[in-house]
């Protein structure tokens, strides 16, 4: 049987997986996109737990809601990339420095 | 369910006109853009009459406590559609300029005044994160519309990227308040919280990261480092929107979160708002001295404003609230004016982005330099403008519930922020210009802007009215 | 292995893993729709459409590692200090007591129709606000990346249903040439 702090673990672990390879990946935007969809389903865990051992269908509603808004934000991000690649051939972050920050 | 609908009717309405906006672009010529963007100001209107007229007046929660009317929302959802028609109206001028005039622009801009219009009625942690997506997710793409510009694209991904950062975040801490209080309905919240005994730890440690999220989406510091990438290459007209109404907005879901939702635990968010407050504004006004790009410079006294914008919530009572309010209203004004000035003195082959663009302003155009002078004194808070009115609510708020460290730091740090709004101001009045080309801009452009400038005036003059108003909503 | 690995197309493959392993979590967990709905619509869309631009854009995987060395020991330390921070409250007893162990929702009626009365009743409002989201995804991805260039080849019928004979048949009138005697 899985307890509640097991699953919570996970959650926090994934999260913290995902934020570090947010801060980490210097070089490539399409791992940063996929470290952002790990981030929502390791929110997902949390939720999915919580609703299970509350007894409560909410979060699972939550969790609905933020699988839908995750593809529809996935599709917009890749849009972005795609039009990026385009304008100036390379999806390297390093390389977007051309504003001073 | 019928009186919900009703009350939902000002939504409603918007999301109609958006689509019939849609509609008419992806069945018109190029030549025809026009009726798009006369369709699109007609919409806000509407939507403006609607919010006036199903206004109720006591507040009301529909959709099991989702949505909720009350006065500040009643207030905030007019003052974004009516800072949207501006907005809308100087980014049209510009955009025609610039050859970026796209129907898409106005749809997508109308869907992000319907996320802010779900957010300022939010009373559910769901309706606050969907409305939140809904409007960033139209500004990512708004701000790579200008495709071929490597600055637009470059800007967009760098905002998409820490703005999904920031919504993950919030919502882990959502699931965590979800988890500890067993409901995600922010009255039921605030019950839970006050009856059952729940360890404080818990509720802290969510409540952390939905101000995380929060601040990185108004763009505090230290969880400000999108933002002058942003305003700086975003197109004008897109940054103009950023910087305005969404922050009216987010003001809105930082009051329902954290004052209506998360009261008991005002100790701790007083504490960590006042950490985000010192440092926006230590940062946003010594960095903007620096800034040789006047979009970036704008970006850095966005900072700066965020920080004096927390200063009345850590206040911690209702009139403190007001004066936020007041505050953010006031800043949005003033911020779409001095991005209308750019729009007006820049155009395609030359914008006006760089502050020597600014030089002798004066002899060039002497009613425009005034316009600007009303604009720079009125952020930098000389009175009697609207600025100095808002600092001086925030400030008073603050002294009067005992925070005059805080208080002293405030003043501290506006007077260091007036010195980059005069030397604007200075570079305007007495330097030589470079050119004397005349300013060309549309008789319309002209008097709206006029409008701009005499409104941050007129209500400086007399602002009690709009304070009472603010009062008025807590 | 998501994060740290080299090759985009492998990480993609690994977020494929974990959200399986995580759809094995939630059926366990008794949430037996989204745990279905993430292996169609994550597997099964989301990160076909990486791999899709993943492979359109061709990008060259060996240029891409550098820098990583870098950031990677203060990154570690922080991460691992975050971690324990983190874990230390989650994994705390507090979340064994008693309010937690009211066991499964209710398994008299299926997860999908609790699911479904939840969504169409109580959330009605979201599930509205979730179309315009899905809307303005489908707009903006649109205009993004549709380019508008006139190299098309497509028929267009009504031009050639209307063609007369005089657009693609000139009568020319010439003189008849002399015999050449």
């Amino acid at each position: 049987m899985i307890t509640l702090p097991e699953v919570l673990s996970l959650g926090t672990l994934l999260f913290c997986i995902s934020v570090a390879g947010i801060f980490l990946n210097r070089k490539n935007i399409i791992i940063l996109l996929m470290c952002i969809e790990l981030m929502l389903l390791s929110v997902n865990i949390n939720f999915i737990a919580f609703s299970y051992f509350l007894g409560d269908i909410h979060g699972q509603v939550f969790v609905f809601f933020i699988l839908t808004v995750a593809a529809a934000e996935s599709a917009i991000g890749l849009a972005i990339l795609v039009v990026m690649f385009r304008s100036r051939d390379t999806i390297n972050v390093s390389e977007l420095d051309s504003m001073k920050g | 369910m019928r009186t919900d609908l009703i009350i939902l009717m000002p939504e409603i309405t918007l999301l109609v006109m958006t689509c019939v906006v849609l509609l008419v672009d992806a069945f018109s010529e190029d030549k025809f853009r026009k009726i798009t963007y006369w369709i699109t100001q007609l919409s806000l209107l509407l939507t403006i009459c609607m919010v006036f007229y199903y206004s109720p007046d006591y507040s009301y929660l529909a959709f099991n406590g989702a949505f909720i009317t009350d006065t500040m929302s009643v207030i905030l959802k007019i003052v974004i559609c009516g800072i949207s028609i501006i907005v809308f109206f100087y980014s049209y001028e510009y955009l025609k300029e610039s050859e970026l005039l796209k129907g898409e622009y106005f749809v997508l801009g109308l869907f992000a005044v319907l996320g802010m219009m779900i957010m300022s009625s939010a009373y559910h942690l769901l309706s606050v994160y969907l409305g939140i997506e809904l409007l960033s997710l139209s500004l990512y793409a708004m701000v790579a519309m200008h495709r071929k510009s490597k600055y637009s694209t470059e800007a967009a991904i760098k905002y998409f990227v820490l703005g999904a950062l920031a919504s993950g975040m919030l919502l882990y801490g959502i699931s965590m308040i979800y988890g500890v209080t067993g409901s995600l309905q922010l009255t039921n919240i605030a019950d839970a919280i006050n009856n059952s005994a729940i360890e404080k730890i818990y509720l802290v440690y969510g409540m952390i990261f939905i101000i995380v999220g929060i601040a990185f989406k108004l763009g505090a510091a230290p969880f400000h480092m999108w933002l002058p990438d942003v305003y700086q290459g975003a197109p004008t007209s897109v940054t103009l929107f950023i910087s305005s109404a969404p922050k009216i907005a987010a003001f809105a879901i930082t009051v329902r979160v954290l004052v209506d939702g998360l009261f008991p635990l005002i100790d701790d968010w007083q504490s960590i708002l006042s950490l985000l407050a010192i440092l926006s504004m230590a940062i946003g006004n010594i960095i903007a001295i620096a800034q040789e790009n006047i979009k970036r410079m704008l970006a850095y006294s966005t900072i700066a404003h965020v920080g004096y914008l927390f200063l009345g919530l850590i206040a911690g009572t209702p009139s403190g609230f007001a004066g936020s309010m007041f505050y953010v209203i006031s800043y949005s004004l003033m911020t779409i004016g001095a991005f209308g000035m750019i729009i007006l003195l820049g155009r395609f082959d030359l914008e006006a982005e760089k502050i020597e663009d600014f030089k002798g302003l004066i002899v060039r155009n002497s009613w425009f330099a005034l316009i600007m002078l009303f604009l720079m004194f009125s952020m930098a808070g000389v009175p009697p403008f609207l600025g100095f009115w808002s600092k001086w609510f925030v400030i008073k708020e603050l002294v009067d519930s005992g925070f005059f460290v805080l208080a002293v730091a405030a003043v501290f740090f506006s007077i260091i922020g007036a010195y980059y709004y005069l030397r604007i101001v200075k570079i305007m009045c007495f330097d030589k210009p470079d050119t004397m080309r005349a300013i060309k801009a549309s008789q319309q452009m002209r008097t709206v802007l006029t409008i701009n400038g005499l409104l941050i005036l007129i209500i400086g003059l007399s602002p009690n009215t709009l304070m009472n108003l603010c009062l008025s909503a807590f | 292995m998501v994060v740290a690995i080299k090759n985009p197309i492998h990480a993609a493959l690994f977020l494929v893993l974990s959200f399986f392993s995580t759809a094995a979590i939630w059926l366990l967990l008794n949430a037996e729709f989204l745990a279905i709905a993430l292996v169609l619509v994550y597997v099964g869309a989301v990160m076909v459409l990486f791999l899709f631009v993943i492979m359109m854009l061709d990008i060259n995987v060996a240029t891409l590692r550098q820098g990583f060395a870098r950031y990677f020991p203060l990154g570690i330390i922080i991460a691992f200090f975050m971690v324990v921070a983190m874990g230390l409250i989650v994994s705390s007893d507090y979340f064994l007591s008693d309010i937690y162990s009211q066991g499964s929702i209710s398994t008299i009626q299926s997860n999908t129709k609790l699911l479904g009365l939840a969504i169409y009743q109580d959330y009605l409002y979201h599930f509205e606000i979730a179309g315009a989201i899905l809307l303005v995804a489908i707009i903006a991805a649109i205009s993004l990346c549709l380019n508008k260039s006139k190299i098309t080849k497509s028929t267009q019928p009504d031009v050639q249903v209307l063609a007369k004979k005089d657009d693609r048949l000139r009568v020319v009138k010439m003189k008849s040439e002399e015999k050449e005697d």
